[in-house]
């Protein structure tokens, strides 16, 4: 199901933004593929550069350097009709369903605006059939039911699945969903979630997932990867199952050792791994060598303040931009040798 | 960890908010016994009056609500017999606010003033409770900044411009504990605050919580953090307890079917990937409650007499209670596990 050549391809990204005489570098060297029909979660905290990462992938914004590449093609050099054809396949969803909906229309209008837009139906009685089908995909049922309503008479979780029936009018292939689920009550997150995990498997759409969540992230993307971002860097990426049980750069195991867990016992019996400062840099004033430094607790001097780490294999399955993992690597596979 | 006699007693509250509709039933019938020196979390879904019932305990609520009945005994302090909260004048009410119970807000962005220096406001905080010595109220200041792991002089001094979310939600905690409460009411402690922040205010609480000897409430829809935190768990829903129990009674033999879906519904980080369900429909519209049961209409275990009968909350096992007809069909949700009973037995 997979192909050989990636549906998605980030190479070398960085986005800058200017706030007065100071730049502020969110994203710096971000480089990775996403496969036909995958889903990869990038997880993070805020400021960490998930969201930005995002709306470059959905073409909202533009990178300040390297290239996104879409079936294959370099989006920036695309024009007219090819790139809007990039700016169909690609759709996002938003936090919060509160906010992202026109409160004056009712969802008829809202879905079959870009119906029209795009010219993929021809007449109003095409359009309310293909709306009330689009209703139905994101369990909105039964559909004849919803689709005269307007936002305010909706629950959080339906008007996420509003969101998602919008970003499906079009036939997307790559969904950019950005933390869909954070502002939903817990009950329903599940259903919203096992939802779009359907949509996946039925449309063989592809998901860049984003949440600060990494259970959230561990139950949705269980067969995909996911990739961890810290001050604007990728810092480790891997498979779901691998990241969360045996995670491999310090900062991963710091989120995952600090977190919580849903059971009493299994939360207070948790190993927890303390870090040397709990400042979080400005993004203005990024770390020198591993931007993780000042907090690791393995930090070795002259070593992690001067260079910067490269995703590199680790002892584990995941790759870790970390000199450390990088070196007991290294060793592990000489000692084989 | 846990004394006889209760700190705070909570008898019958309900409260309701006047709207246009009609009366928004936001509390309803609430009873519960907060123990000294214990951590009580009370959980349940954004409207189920969680907040309701916390800002009702220190009387702050809005305008628009009124405590249509109940009492909340207070017994610690030096009050002599027990004192109900709810029947104290205004200056009465200043002086139980923060000596005796303290609130801490979710949103610590917009607690503080953001043109007073930090020691201004500790030291106003001080003075409108009736604390007027203020050297002695900066070292108490200093040394709680020490304990929640800020550093002392530079914080005492700051803006609050100057301090991260995290900083700022520690500095409230201080702000809070200044005069020595018996009680601390946390509302969402932690929303929207990052993880490795999250955990340095988890860490900073059990200690404090454990050396001060203050009762701890803390209203959260994060089970995990209950889970972490708590002694006991008060599951809420449509403005009444529905369960009430110890932590490991409730996380792991569930008696209600709604606290028995929300553990479904919350994905874990280490072990199994558990297959998870959501509860379907949504809760009830508080003004216009159903008959029976409020969470009938989404309850799995749904009989005829749930829809007509109101359950009463009522005692299943040892400390643990909960409003359901059914309670005794619902299935043990995980084996606790086994090294831990030998724990608790030895």
């Amino acid at each position: 199901m997979v192909n050989s050549s990636p549906l998605l391809s980030l190479q070398g990204v960085h986005k800058h933004f200017k706030a007065g005489r100071n730049t502020i570098r969110v994203l710096q060297d971000i480089s990775l593929d996403v496969a036909q029909g995958e889903i990869l979660c990038l997880v993070g905290e805020s400021g960490c550069g998930k969201t930005t990462t995002g709306k470059i992938i959905a073409g909202l914004i533009a990178p300040t350097a390297g290239k996104v590449f879409f079936e294959g093609k370099d989006v920036s050099q695309l024009r007219g009709e090819a790139f809007r054809a990039y700016r169909r396949a690609v759709q996002i969803v938003h936090q919060d369903p509160y906010a992202s909906l026109n409160p004056t229309q009712t969802l008829y209008r809202m879905l079959s605006f870009p119906l029209f837009r795009h010219r993929m139906v021809r007449s109003p009685a095409e359009a309310r059939s293909r709306v009330l089908e689009l209703l139905q995909l994101v369990d909105l049922t039964p559909p004849e039911d919803f689709i005269d309503k307007f936002p305010h008479q909706l629950s959080g979780g339906q008007r996420q699945r509003v969101s998602i029936a919008r970003a499906l009018t079009v036939n997307p292939r790559l969904i950019v969903a950005d933390e869909p689920v954070s502002m939903v009550d817990v009950s329903i997150r599940i259903s919203l979630l096992n939802t779009l995990s359907d949509l996946q498997r039925r449309l063989r759409l592809t998901f860049v997932f984003i949440t600060h969540d990494l259970a959230v992230a561990r139950y949705f993307a269980w067969e995909g990867r996911i990739a961890v971002m810290y001050l604007g860097r990728i810092v480790e990426i891997g498979s779901a199952p691998d990241v969360t049980a045996q995670p491999q750069h310090p900062y991963t195991r710091a989120l995952i050792t600090s977190l919580p867990e849903p059971d009493p016992e299994v939360t207070r019996r948790k190993q927890r791994i303390s870090l040397r400062s709990e400042d979080i840099p400005s993004l203005l004033r990024i770390p020198s060598g591993c931007a993780f430094h000042p907090r690791c607790p393995w930090h070795v001097p002259n070593v992690c303040d001067v260079a910067l780490p490269e995703l590199a294999p680790t002892e584990g399955r995941s790759l870790a931009a970390c000199h450390v993992t990088a070196q007991t690597a290294h060793h592990a596979q000489t000692q084989k040798a | 960890m846990r004394s006889h006699q209760p700190v705070l007693s909570i008898q019958n509250l309900s409260v309701e908010y006047a709207a246009r509709r009609g009366k928004v039933k936001a509390v309803r019938n609430v009873s519960f016994d907060v123990f000294s020196g214990e951590t009580v979390a009370v959980i349940g879904e954004s409207g189920c009056g969680k907040t309701t019932l916390a800002l009702a305990l220190v009387r702050l609520l809005a305008r628009a609500a009124k405590i249509t009945s109940g009492k909340v005994l207070f017994h610690g302090g030096d009050y002599g017999a027990p004192i109900d909260v709810l029947r104290l004048s205004q200056r009465q009410l200043r002086a139980f606010r923060w000596r005796n119970c303290a609130m801490v807000f979710q949103s610590a962005l917009n607690a503080l003033n953001p043109v007073l220096r930090v020691s201004a406001q500790v030291q106003e905080t001080a003075r409108a409770h009736g604390e007027h010595d203020a050297k002695r109220i900066e070292e108490r200041a200093l040394w709680l900044f020490q304990q929640v792991r800020l550093d002392p002089k530079r914080v005492y001094n700051a803006y609050p411009h100057e301090l991260s979310g995290g900083m700022r939600q520690r500095v409230l905690l201080a702000l809070g504990l200044l005069l020595d409460p018996q009680v601390v009411i946390l509302d969402e402690p932690t929303t929207a605050l990052d993880v490795l922040t999250q955990r340095t205010i988890i860490e900073v609480l059990k200690r404090l919580r454990d050396e001060m000897g203050f009762a701890l409430i803390f209203i959260s829809h994060d089970l995990s953090m209950a889970a972490e935190l708590a002694h006991r768990i008060v599951t809420m829903y449509a403005g009444s307890v529905v369960e009430i129990g110890q932590v490991n009674e409730v996380f792991y033999r569930p008696k209600h079917p709604y606290t028995l879906g929300l553990m479904r519904a919350v994905p874990n980080l280490s072990g199994r990937r558990a297959e998870l369900i959501s509860i379907q429909g949504s809760p009830p519209d508080l003004i216009d409650l159903p008959s029976g049961c409020p969470f009938a209409p989404r309850c799995a275990y749904a009989q005829a007499i749930c829809h007509e009968q109101a359950p009463p909350l009522e005692m299943r096992d040892t400390d643990h209670a909960s409003a359901c007809h059914f309670w005794d069909r619902l299935p043990v949700l995980r084996e606790q596990p086994a090294a831990s009973s030998e724990e608790l037995r030895s």
